[in-house]
C-alpha cells in the first residue's frame, strides 16, 4: 500500500515562541484601543452610553399635581409655582419628599381640593403620599415654598411653609405626624406674600432661626390690567412694590421673636425671592445672600451682634455691570473653583442670563457668568430653582437649573424665547467653564417645562445626587442619578449637639491629598425649596490608596478632624464636646 | 414795423425787468418776468400773433398768451425770440420746467442772449437746480462783469448752497438791489451770521424795520434771527411792529416761537394761550402749545394739546408724530401703539410714521412687529439713519441676529456718519459675546475704537471701552475711558457705577464710595422719571 501523504508537521516549538510575540502586542494594542475609546476624554467625561438622569416620577408613584389658580385676572402669584423639600421626616434614613401646592384665586377654582403632598420614601424606588395622615396636606393660604429644619433640635425635621397672606410652621411630632404651631411660635408673617425661607443660626446659640424672603405688596382685590400686543397679560414684577425681609429669632422654647427691625432687615425693602445662608467671609458666623427680583441683591454680613450689614454693592453682587438690578429668583452657594471660598449662582430672567459670582482675593466677587459660559447657556431662559451639585462625583461642582417663562404670549413677539424651557445640567470642567450636558442628561432635560422649585437629595443612598423639580399646574419630575458611582464619594450626616442639630452653618473640608474640597451645610438655597442636609462629596479620581481626611468646622466654633473615612457610604458624625477632642483639635 | 415792435418790446422789457427784479427775489414762488429779448420777424402774421400774445400776457390772460405763442413756435420752431417769449409766459404761469426747456432751446440758437440766460438762471434757482443756475450766472458775469442783477442772483444761489462767504461777497456788492427786497436782505443777513459776523447781520436786519414791504419784511427778519438763535434781535424786530396790526396773531405766534426756541417755555405757552383765548385756533398753534407743555414736563396737558391739533388738522401728520413721541417718552405704550397703528393706516407713505411705530413696538418688546415697521420705513426712505438703527434693534430683539448685523454693516458702508452705526453694532456684538462668541467681542472692541475716532463725543462708546477694560482686570485703563464717558455724559448712572467699581479695584475706596453715591442719586432720579405703567416682559 502506498503511504498516505502526511500533513505538514507543525513546528510547535516555533509557534510556542513566535505566537506570543505576535499576540501579546496585539492584545496590548487592543486593550490600548479599548482603554482610549471607552475611557471618557476630558471634554467628554460623563458622556455616557446611558442617560445621566432618568425620570422615575411615574414608577416612583409621584403623581401629585400643582394647582396655580390660573385665571382671567392674571395675578402674578399664579405664575410663581411651588416648592419642594427633601427631608427624612420619619427618621428611617431615607429622604422623603414634601410638595407645596398653590391655591385657588377668586376666579381660578379647582374641581378637587387643593392639597400638598408628603411622599414617604418606601425604600424600593417608590413613594407613598401620607400628607393627610401627617396633617400637612392642607392649609388656609396660597402656598409657595418650604424650608425643612429641626428648629427644636429633637432630631426630626420640621416644616416652615411660606405663602400668601400667611405662612405656617409645622412641628414634626416624631411619629409620622405634624402639628401646626404657627401661632404659638409667632412666625405667621401675616399679611405678606412670602417666598423662600431659610433656617440658620445667626446668633450661634444652637437653635435655628428663620429668615423669610417677602416678595411684593399683593392683594387678590387689586386686579392689575396689563397687555402684550393688545392681549391681556401678566404684569411684570415692577408693577408691584417690594416689601421687607423678616427675621425670627428662635427663643429655644418653641417660640420665636420677630427681630426684623432690630437686625436691620426690615429696612431692606425690595422684591426678595431666594435666600441662602452661608458663612461668606469665613469668620464663623453665618451670613445671608438674598436674590431679589428687579431689586438689587443683598449680601448681608452677620455683624455678630444680632445685626446685619449689606455689602452687596461693595462686593459687586447687587447689580449687573450696568448697575441694573436683574430679576433674581433662585440662588445657591458653593465652591465652584476650588479655592475654599463660597461662590454664588443666581437665576434671572431671559436676556439677563443667570449670574455666577466668584469670590476674589480682594473681598469682591467677579462676575464670571460670561467666561464660565453660564451666560451662553442661560440667556434665553427664565431661571428659578438652582443647585450646585456634583452629579458625577468628580469633585467639581456642577449646576442643575429649573427654567420656564411666565408669559405664554412671549412666543408671539420673540422667535428665540419660549414659554416652556428645558432644565439645564451644566458640567463643571474644573477649569472655570461649564458644559451643557443636554444630550446626555436624559429626556427630562430635553423637553420644555414650566419648572419652578428644585431640590436635590440622594433618595436611594447610592451616592448619586438626585433631583426633583416642580412644574406649574403639572406633576413634578423626580430624576434618579445614574452617574453617582462614576467616582468614589463620602457622605456625612452631621448632628449638632452644641450647634443646631441640623448642623446648618458647618463647613466641611475633605482632604484627598492633591485637593481639598470644601462644602457647607447651607440654610435655604434654590427657589422655594429645601435640600437633603447631608454632605455628599465626590472624590474624583483619587487613588484607592489615598487616605481621605475631613475637617468639620461646626457652627459652635468646634473643629473636628476625621480620618480613614470609608468611601462610598454615609456616616453620621455627631458634634463632639470640646473635651472629647484631641488637645490639638480644641478651639 | 420793426422799429415799432422793437420800441414796444423795449418798453415791455423795461416794465418786465422791474417786475423781474421784484419777483426774482421772492421765495420759490417768485414769478419771473415776461420779456422780449429781440425781434425776429419771420412773417407779418407770426409777428402779429406774437405781439398779440404779449398783449394778452400783459393783460393777465396768460393761458391765451401761451396758446398763441405755442402756435407761433410750432410754425417757426427755430426762432429764438419766439422761444424766449414762450419761455417767459410759461415762467409766469409757474410752469418752470417747461419754461426752462424753451429758454435752453433759445440759448442754443442765440447763446449770447444774456437776458434770456439770466431768466433761465432764475428758473433754475427756483427749481433748486443750483449748480446749473450758478453755471449760467458765471457765463453771464464773464460776458458782462459786474452786472448787478447777475450778482444779486448769484448771491442768492450761493446762500442757498451754503456758500456763505460768496453770498456775502456778491450780495454786499449790490446793496441797492439787496435793499429792494426783504428776501435778499434776509439772505445776506443769514450769510453774515454763518460767517460769524452777527453785528453786520443785525445791521442788515434792521433795514427791514422801515422796509416798504412792511410787516412781511419784519416777520421775515425775525424768522432769520430766530433761526440763527439771535433771539434778542428776533424779539426786537417783532416788538417793533405796531400793536394794532391786523395780523397781530401771526406776530404773536412768531414771538411765541422765538420764546420757545430760547427755552422760555412758560412765556411761550402764555403767548400761545393768549392766541387761543382770542379765538385763533389752528393745528400749528396747538402743536406749539403741546411742545411748550412737554418741555415743562406737563405731559398730560401736552397730550391734550396734540389731540386738539389732530382734531383741527386730521390730515397733518406732524401732530400725530408729536403726540406719538410724547406717549413713547412717557412709556404709555398701549395708547402709543393704538395711535401709531391708526396713523400708519392714515399715512401709509410716511417713513417718519413707520419709524415712530417701530420705536413704540420696540419699547413694547413687540420685536417682530417692529421689524416690519422699520423695514417699511426704509422702503419708503432708504436714507433714514433712525430706521436703520431701529431695524437692527428690532431684529436683534426678535432673535434675528445675523440680519441685525447685516443691517448695521450695510449702514456703516452707506452712511457718511458711521460712528453711531459702529457703536450700535459694537453693542450688538458685545451681547453676542455673552453667548460665547469670542470673535464678536474682539470685533466689538475694534468698532468701538473706530467709533470714537470718528466721533470722540460718543459717551456710550467710551463707557463700553471702559467696561471691557474692567472685565480684563485693567482698572487703571478702564478709568481713562470711564472718566471721559462721565465728562461727556455726567448724568449717566451706569457710568458712575462703573467708575465706583474701577476705583474699588484700585483700592481707592473713598472715590469709589463717592461714585457709588452719585450712582444712587442718579438712579433714583431715573427711576422716578420712568413711567409706572405696567407692561409685560
Amino acid at each position: 500500500m502506498p503511504q498516505q501523504p502526511r500533513p505538514p508537521i507543525r513546528n510547535d516549538s516555533i509557534y510556542r515562541r513566535i505566537l506570543p510575540l505576535i499576540l501579546l502586542p496585539l492584545a496590548a494594542f487592543l486593550s490600548f484601543i479599548s482603554l482610549n475609546c471607552l475611557q471618557p476624554t476630558q471634554a467628554q467625561s460623563s458622556s455616557p452610553s446611558k442617560e445621566i438622569f432618568t425620570d422615575i416620577s411615574e414608577e416612583a408613584g409621584v403623581t401629585w399635581r400643582h394647582f396655580s389658580g390660573e385665571s382671567q385676572d392674571r395675578f402674578l402669584i399664579e405664575t410663581m409655582g411651588g416648592g419642594v423639600a427633601f427631608l427624612d421626616f420619619d427618621g428611617d434614613g431615607l429622604e422623603d419628599l414634601f410638595f407645596v401646592n398653590g391655591g385657588e384665586t377668586p376666579h381660578g377654582k379647582s374641581a378637587l381640593p387643593v392639597r400638598n403632598a408628603l411622599y414617604r420614601n418606601l425604600g424600593n424606588g417608590r413613594f407613598q403620599d401620607v400628607a393627610a395622615k401627617a396633617g400637612v396636606d392642607r392649609f388656609s393660604f396660597y402656598g409657595m415654598g418650604v424650608a425643612a429644619g429641626d428648629f427644636d433640635n429633637d432630631g426630626f425635621p420640621d416644616l416652615y411653609v411660606t405663602g400668601f397672606p400667611a405662612s405656617a410652621l409645622f412641628h414634626n411630632n416624631g411619629d409620622g405626624t405634624f402639628t401646626n404651631v404657627t401661632d404659638r411660635a409667632g412666625v405667621k408673617n401675616a399679611g405678606r406674600w412670602a417666598a423662600s425661607a431659610a433656617w440658620f443660626d445667626f446668633d450661634r446659640d444652637g437653635y435655628l432661626d428663620l429668615v423669610v424672603t417677602n416678595y411684593v405688596q399683593f392683594s387678590f382685590s387689586d386686579v392689575k390690567k396689563c397687555e402684550l400686543d393688545g392681549k391681556p397679560s401678566y404684569c411684570v414684577q415692577k408693577a408691584y412694590a417690594g416689601i421687607p425681609l423678616a427675621l425670627y429669632h428662635n427663643n429655644g422654647d418653641g417660640t420665636f421673636t420677630d427681630v426684623s427691625e432690630r437686625s436691620g432687615l426690615a429696612k431692606l425693602i425690595g422684591r426678595a425671592l431666594g435666600v441662602v445662608a452661608v458663612d461668606t467671609n469665613d469668620d464663623g458666623w453665618t451670613d445671608l445672600f438674598v436674590a431679589r427680583d428687579a431689586s438689587p441683591n443683598l449680601l448681608l454680613i452677620n455683624q455678630k451682634d444680632g445685626t446685619f450689614r449689606d455689602v452687596a454693592m461693595d462686593s459687586e453682587v447687587a447689580y449687573n455691570s450696568d448697575g441694573v438690578a436683574k430679576a433674581g429668583m433662585g440662588i445657591d452657594a458653593g465652591d465652584v473653583n476650588g479655592d475654599g471660598k463660597p461662590d454664588f449662582v443666581v437665576t434671572n430672567f431671559n436676556d439677563e442670563y443667570h449670574s455666577l459670582f466668584v469670590s476674589s482675593p480682594a473681598g469682591l466677587f467677579d462676575d464670571k457668568s460670561v467666561s464660565s459660559r453660564l451666560a451662553e447657556y442661560t440667556k434665553p431662559f427664565v431661571g428659578w430653582g438652582v443647585h450646585f451639585i456634583d452629579y458625577d462625583n468628580d469633585g467639581n461642582l456642577d449646576l442643575v437649573i429649573a427654567n420656564g417663562h411666565i408669559n405664554q404670549a412671549v412666543e408671539a413677539t420673540r422667535i428665540d424665547v419660549k414659554y416652556k424651557e428645558p432644565p439645564l445640567l451644566l458640567r463643571n470642567d474644573g477649569k472655570g467653564r461649564f458644559h451643557n450636558m443636554r444630550d446626555f442628561a436624559g429626556a427630562g432635560f430635553r423637553a420644555g417645562q414650566s419648572a419652578r422649585g428644585l431640590a436635590v437629595g440622594d433618595f436611594n443612598n447610592d451616592g448619586g445626587i438626585d433631583v426633583v423639580f416642580t412644574r406649574l399646574n403639572e406633576k413634578p419630575v423626580l430624576l434618579r442619578n445614574n452617574e453617582g458611582t462614576n467616582h468614589p464619594w463620602i457622605g456625612l450626616e452631621l448632628q449638632g449637639t452644641k450647634s443646631n442639630r441640623d448642623a446648618i452653618g458647618s463647613r466641611v473640608t475633605v482632604d484627598i491629598g492633591t485637593r481639598k474640597l470644601v462644602r457647607w451645610i447651607t440654610g435655604g438655597a434654590s427657589y422655594l425649596s429645601s435640600r437633603d442636609k447631608r454632605v455628599l462629596v465626590g472624590l474624583g479620581d483619587v487613588p484607592d490608596s489615598t487616605e481621605v481626611a475631613v475637617e468639620i468646622c461646626w457652627p459652635s466654633g468646634t473643629t473636628q478632624r476625621l480620618s480613614h473615612l470609608k468611601r462610598n457610604q454615609y456616616r453620621t458624625v455627631v458634634e463632639p464636646n470640646a473635651d472629647e477632642l484631641p488637645r490639638e483639635n480644641r478651639k | 414795423m420793426a422799429t415799432k415792435t422793437l420800441d414796444r418790446l423795449w418798453r415791455l422789457l423795461l416794465f418786465v425787468s422791474k417786475l423781474c427784479c421784484l419777483t426774482l427775489l421772492l421765495s420759490s414762488y417768485t414769478t419771473p418776468c415776461m420779456c422780449r429779448v429781440g425781434l425776429v420777424a419771420q412773417s407779418n402774421s407770426l409777428e402779429e400773433r406774437a405781439s398779440k400774445a404779449l398783449e394778452l400776457a400783459q393783460s393777465g390772460n396768460l393761458e391765451s398768451a401761451e396758446d398763441e405763442l405755442r402756435k407761433v413756435v410750432a410754425l417757426e420752431p427755430d426762432n429764438g425770440e419766439f422761444l424766449q417769449e414762450l419761455g417767459t409766459v410759461l415762467a409766469m404761469e409757474k410752469k418752470l420746467e417747461e419754461s426752462t426747456s424753451f429758454f435752453e432751446r433759445a440759448l442754443r440758437i442765440e447763446p449770447g442772449a444774456l437776458v434770456a440766460r439770466r431768466y433761465l438762471a432764475a428758473n433754475l434757482w427756483q427749481l433748486h437746480r443750483f449748480a446749473e443756475a450758478r453755471q449760467n450766472l458765471q457765463i453771464l458775469l464773464k460776458a458782462k462783469p459786474g452786472d448787478p442783477q447777475t450778482l444779486l442772483l448769484l448771491g442768492m444761489v450761493s446762500e442757498n448752497t451754503a456758500d456763505y462767504s460768496t453770498a456775502v461777497k456778491t450780495l454786499s456788492s449790490v446793496p441797492a438791489l439787496v435793499r429792494a427786497q426783504p428776501e435778499s436782505i434776509a439772505a445776506l443777513a443769514r450769510s453774515y451770521y454763518h460767517i460769524g459776523d452777527a453785528d453786520k447781520a443785525r445791521l442788515w436786519l434792521k433795514e427791514l424795520l422801515n422796509h416798504p414791504a412792511g410787516t412781511r419784511a419784519v416777520l421775515l427778519g425775525a424768522q432769520i434771527a430766530d433761526e440763527m438763535q439771535d433771539y434778542r434781535t428776533a424779539e426786537m424786530l417783532l416788538a417793533s411792529l405796531p400793536t394794532d396790526l391786523s395780523d397781530q396773531a401771526t406776530v404773536k405766534y412768531q414771538l411765541a416761537l422765538v420764546k420757545f426756541h430760547a427755552s422760555q417755555f412758560a412765556e411761550s405757552e402764555k403767548l400761545v394761550q393768549q392766541l387761543l383765548d382770542a379765538g385763533h385756533q389752528s393745528g400749528e398753534i396747538y402743536r406749539l402749545l403741546g411742545r411748550c407743555r412737554e418741555e415743562q414736563h406737563h405731559h398730560q396737558d401736552a397730550v391734550r394739546a396734540f389731540q386738539e391739533a389732530i382734531k383741527l388738522e386730521p390730515t397733518n401728520v406732524t401732530s400725530y408724530l408729536d403726540l406719538g413721541k410724547i406717549l413713547l417718552t412717557e412709556r404709555r405704550l398701549v395708547p402709543a401703539l393704538e395711535l401709531t397703528r391708526r396713523t400708519a393706516n392714515a399715512f401709509p407713505e410716511s417713513s417718519r410714521v413707520f419709524v415712530l411705530k417701530g420705536s413704540v413696538e420696540l419699547a413694547a418688546a413687540l420685536f417682530t412687529d417692529a421689524v416690519d415697521s422699520f423695514s417699511r420705513a426704509l422702503q419708503l426712505d432708504a436714507s433714514g439713519a433712525d430706521a436703520s438703527i431701529g431695524l437692527a434693534r428690532a431684529q436683534f430683539g426678535s432673535g434675528m441676529i445675523q440680519q441685525a448685523e447685516g443691517t448695521l454693516e450695510r449702514a456703516i458702508a452707506n452712511f457718511p456718519n458711521k460712528a453711531p452705526f459702529e457703536l450700535e453694532l459694537a453693542q450688538l456684538l458685545l451681547k453676542q459675546a455673552e453667548t460665547g462668541d469670542e470673535g464678536a467681542g474682539a470685533r466689538a472692541e475694534q468698532l468701538l475704537k473706530s467709533a470714537v475716532v470718528h466721533d470722540d463725543t460718543l459717551a456710550e462708546a467710551h463707557y463700553q471701552l471702559g467696561e471691557l477694560e474692567l472685565v480684563r482686570g485693567q482698572a487703571q485703563r478702564a478709568l481713562i475711558h470711564l472718566e471721559k464717558a462721565a465728562k461727556l455724559n455726567p448724568t449717566s448712572a451706569k457710568t458712575h457705577f462703573a467708575l465706583s467699581r474701577a476705583f474699588r479695584r484700585l483700592g481707592r475706596n473713598e472715590e469709589a464710595a463717592k461714585q457709588a453715591a452719585l450712582y444712587d442719586k442718579l438712579k433714583d432720579q431715573e427711576t422716578s422719571r420712568a413711567s409706572a405703567a405696567p407692561s409685560t416682559n
